[in-house]
């Protein structure tokens, strides 16, 4: 079901085109994505597992993971959260794995990589990758962005809230129009952008970077750019329990996709799993989509997120359940109902605590981990930090890697928020600028500033333990 | 046997040696690896086993070598996921027609029931196969393939079994002789060993050199891919084209996935670091061969070494009095490894094998000797 109405958000939608799920006829609106689309037509059901037939569902919703795979016109296998629908598409749950067609007549031509040149090519067009864009077409470089998804803003596109902090941080401004903001900037600079294009492979050749791109899951395009950027932003944790795989079980990011990107209502009734920032203000948003939460659970004696988000969602009368965890989702295809249950000292279930709930949808927000896929096969020094959650390249205070001319910024450095992702972003670009030969004393302020901002937005309890992260990755 | 024997690699050559040593009553028997046992080329193989060769030797170690791999699985009380899904050589000219008949006489005459097919069978066989550039096809039913993970956590399970020490994320540092002995020097102390082997593979040369003998054993680097998970069944056999870049694919046994290269190496090197140009190589010959294919996303592609050697045959046998080799197999190692570890353990234990090592001799190319080369893919 489509969102008509929405207190934050108003939804362009494009003109109905029709395409075909498994022989039946879909309706869609143009700009949505085959798995938006198909959500939207009350389809949850994807495809079966390989080996149990179990029922598959979205998960990410962002082309990061595997669970939303199908067939799309003959191409096994498409990320179909990401690839947006065409009038006439057909598109299959293929039973177990493609088979290879028997009579295809071979390639008349082989079609070669479209090649391109560049000074900095950022990989990814989150707040991190477009900030570095910005500052560094700004010093005279030219700059390339790419992003996997439709539209450019990262994260930011679902973020309705508004940002804390100092006003020059954006403080007081909603993600999305953040998001508006510097997508505004770069186009009027005149940065040449390739969306629904995924970065495949990253060569540091000497003095030159190669980077291998397919757009569109189709067309293969080859980049030599002097410098690379790679602001791959993160992707969700998953929680195994019981009923885990069930359609209806998403990523917290998932959810906010369906609402805030494309106005796509997630279900009825939606238990959210972690107590963090991501879970509290999830919970929001979706009361004011008009969706009902029962509870929020979270596994540590306490709320992990911002204090005024939880106040938010307590006034509205949702419980935050401290010391819970979720122990099962049932339902026969898709979630109907999840048991939660407390926890005692030694994180054990305690018997007799199980509630249970009618729910549509389980929202996992318990945590993300950096894509730092490209960095580690460019062949970047990577260290496990806690403290970043997960593998992070190490990175010098400009937040170049150990390959000359790789940088990194945002959630690939390690976990954080969007604000630290723009400040790391313009040190990245400035940086990036600097080693392309541009820039003044000018721009050196403007480095040292953002290093100050940087650090006074650390100052918190969580920034600290970030900064203890990064005294581990710092060279 | 009481001699203490130190084998520098654990893959599969070290390993498998390791193992048919032990079997053989050698009683102290320890394996170094520098990384993990597996690391070098045998994680890396395009997994096909075949006694498909152009020469006499080749094809009778690979006629013996299929024999023990059938029974191998048992053998080792590990699963091995071979299984003979065949060859298939697909011949696109009158030279090359001309130079399998012969192939195939040869082969026949060791009774390897290898024939010549048509396009047709070529195509019933392998369905997706475009075979409008086809004359034919050389095919053998009892050519093959592995899982080659598999196979070595079974060799690795057995030797520990039998007592064999494995040693991994052990470097050889260095090699001296002390007291009439060789030691062998690693981060994790000292091995002396009264009989010391080289099956360092793509590293080869770099153990030869510590023991100061010649080495005709040098690094290129080959690389490979595997696709996602497809049916299975569908290209059951390694299907070969040397006109089309070199290319051999198949499906693996475990997802159906498609594994297979071309022809396009580098080296020597150490370098092993995956380039695009050979994906593009692979995706312009792989969906020519099988159309359906231009579909079909790559999900891997990784660089490994031939260990080569100037005639493409490996080297085997004593270099210098208690200094053996077993290297060089230039791209078929994997697939020979059942007999050309089991008759390198025999001549160590055993002082003869029946097998042809003399072919193998490391000392050959020293003499001006070069074999026909061995038949190469990759």
């Amino acid at each position: 079901m489509r969102i008509e109405r929405h207190p934050i958000l108003t939804f362009r939608r494009g003109r109905r085109v029709k395409f075909f799920f498994n022989g039946r006829e879909v309706e869609a609106r143009e700009g949505e994505t085959i798995a938006m689309a198909l959500y939207a037509a009350g389809i949850r059901d994807l495809s079966k597992s390989q080996k149990f037939h179990r029922p598959r569902g979205l998960f990410c919703a962002i082309g990061k993971c595997s669970s939303c795979l199908l067939t799309v016109d003959g191409i096994p296998n498409v990320r179909t959260c990401i690839i947006p629908v065409k009038e006439g598409m057909r598109v299959e749950a293929s039973e177990g794995n493609p088979r290879l067609a028997d009579n295809v007549p071979p390639p008349k031509k082989f079609m070669e990589p479209e090649t391109h040149r560049t000074d900095l090519l950022v990989i990814g067009g989150g707040p991190a990758g477009l900030q570095a864009a910005i500052h560094a077409a700004d010093m005279g470089a030219r700059v390339t962005v790419l992003d996997e998804a439709p539209m450019l803003g990262g994260q930011l596109v679902k973020q309705t809230h508004k940002f804390f902090g100092k006003r020059q941080l954006h403080a007081g401004v909603r993600g999305i129009k953040i998001a508006e903001m510097l997508i505004e900037e770069v186009r009027r600079r005149g940065i040449e952008i390739f969306s629904r294009t995924s970065a495949v492979g990253l060569f540091p050749s000497g003095e030159e970077k190669v980077v291998d791109a397919v757009e569109a899951e189709r067309y293969l395009h080859r980049f030599t750019a002097r410098a690379v950027l790679v602001a791959t932003g993160a992707m969700e944790r998953y929680l195994p329990f019981p009923g885990a795989d069930l359609p209806g079980v998403y990523g917290a990011g998932a959810v906010q996709t369906l609402m805030n990107t494309y106005g796509i209502l997630p279900g009825e009734r939606v238990l959210i799993v972690g107590a963090g920032n991501v879970g509290l203000i999830l919970a929001y948003q979706l009361m004011q989509a008009g969706v009902k939460v029962p509870a929020v659970v979270e596994a540590l004696p306490r709320v992990g997120g911002y204090f005024v988000h939880a106040a938010k969602i307590r006034r509205q009368g949702v419980p935050i359940l401290t010391r819970h965890t979720i122990v099962r989702a049932a339902g026969s295809g898709r979630v109907e109902q999840a048991t939660v249950a407390e926890l005692d000292e030694r994180w054990s279930v305690i018997e007799g605590t199980e509630k249970t709930y009618d729910v549509d949808v389980v929202a996992l927000s318990v945590g993300l981990r950096p894509s730092v896929e490209l960095l580690q096969q460019a062949g970047c020094s990577m260290r496990f930090v806690r403290e970043l959650a997960g593998l992070v390249p190490l990175r010098d205070r400009n937040m170049q890697t150990t390959v000359e001319g790789i940088y990194v910024a945002g959630d690939a450095s390690g976990i954080e928020e969007a604000t630290t992702a723009m400040l790391e972003g313009t040190i990245a670009g400035i940086s990036a600028g600097f080693y392309l030969g541009h820039g003044d004393e000018k721009w050196q302020e403007r480095l040292e500033r953002a290093r100050a901002e940087l650090e006074e937005f650390r100052d918190g309890p969580i920034g600290r333990e970030v900064k203890k992260g990064i005294e581990r990755v710092l060279i | 046997m009481k001699e203490r024997v130190v084998i520098v690699g654990g893959g599969i050559m070290g390993l498998a040696t390791a193992y048919h040593l032990a079997r053989l009553g050698a009683e102290n028997v320890t394996v170094l690896e520098r990384r993990f046992a597996g690391y070098g080329a045998t994680f890396r193989t395009g997994t096909g086993i075949r006694e498909s060769f152009g020469d006499e030797t080749n094809i009778w170690m690979m006629r013996e070598s299929i024999k023990m791999w059938k029974a191998l699985e048992e053998e080792l009380g590990h699963p091995t996921e071979y299984r003979q899904t065949g060859y298939m050589f697909l011949l696109h000219t009158e030279e090359e027609m001309e130079s399998f008949r012969r192939n195939v006489s040869l082969q026949n005459s060791l009774s390897v029931p290898s024939r010549i097919i048509s396009p047709e069978e070529a195509k019933e066989i392998v369905p997706p196969l475009n075979i409008e550039d086809v004359l034919g096809a050389a095919y053998n039913p009892e050519d093959g393939k592995a899982n080659p993970f598999l196979v070595l956590q079974g060799y690795k399970k057995a030797s520990l079994k039998m007592g064999v020490k494995i040693h991994e994320y052990s470097p050889v540092e260095g090699i001296v002789e002390r007291g009439g002995k060789r030691v062998v020097k690693t981060p994790r102390g000292e091995f002396e060993a009264d009989i010391l082997i080289n099956a360092a593979g793509g590293w080869s040369k770099l153990i030869d050199r510590m023991v100061a003998v010649p080495s005709h054993v040098e690094p290129y680097k080959h690389q490979a891919i595997k696709t996602e998970a497809l049916e299975r069944g569908q290209i059951n056999p390694m299907v070969v084209s040397f006109k089309h870049g070199g290319a051999y694919l198949t499906q693996d046994i475990a997802d159906g996935g498609v594994i297979g290269g071309v022809a396009l190496a580098e080296g020597p090197t150490f370098d092993m670091n995956p380039t695009l140009e050979y994906a593009i190589e692979v995706s312009r010959h792989f969906t020519w061969l099988i159309p359906a294919l231009k579909y079909v996303h790559i999900v891997r592609q990784w660089a490994g070494f031939y260990a080569t050697t100037p005639d493409k045959n490996p080297v085997i046998g004593e270099v210098a009095p208690g200094y053996y080799i077993i290297s060089g197999f230039s791209g078929h190692g994997f697939m020979m490894s059942p007999m050309a570890t089991k008759s390198l353990a025999e001549l160590i234990v055993e002082g003869g094998t029946s097998a042809p090592l003399d072919f193998y001799d490391p000392h050959r190319f020293e003499r001006g000797e070069f074999r026909e080369a061995a038949i190469q893919m990759g």
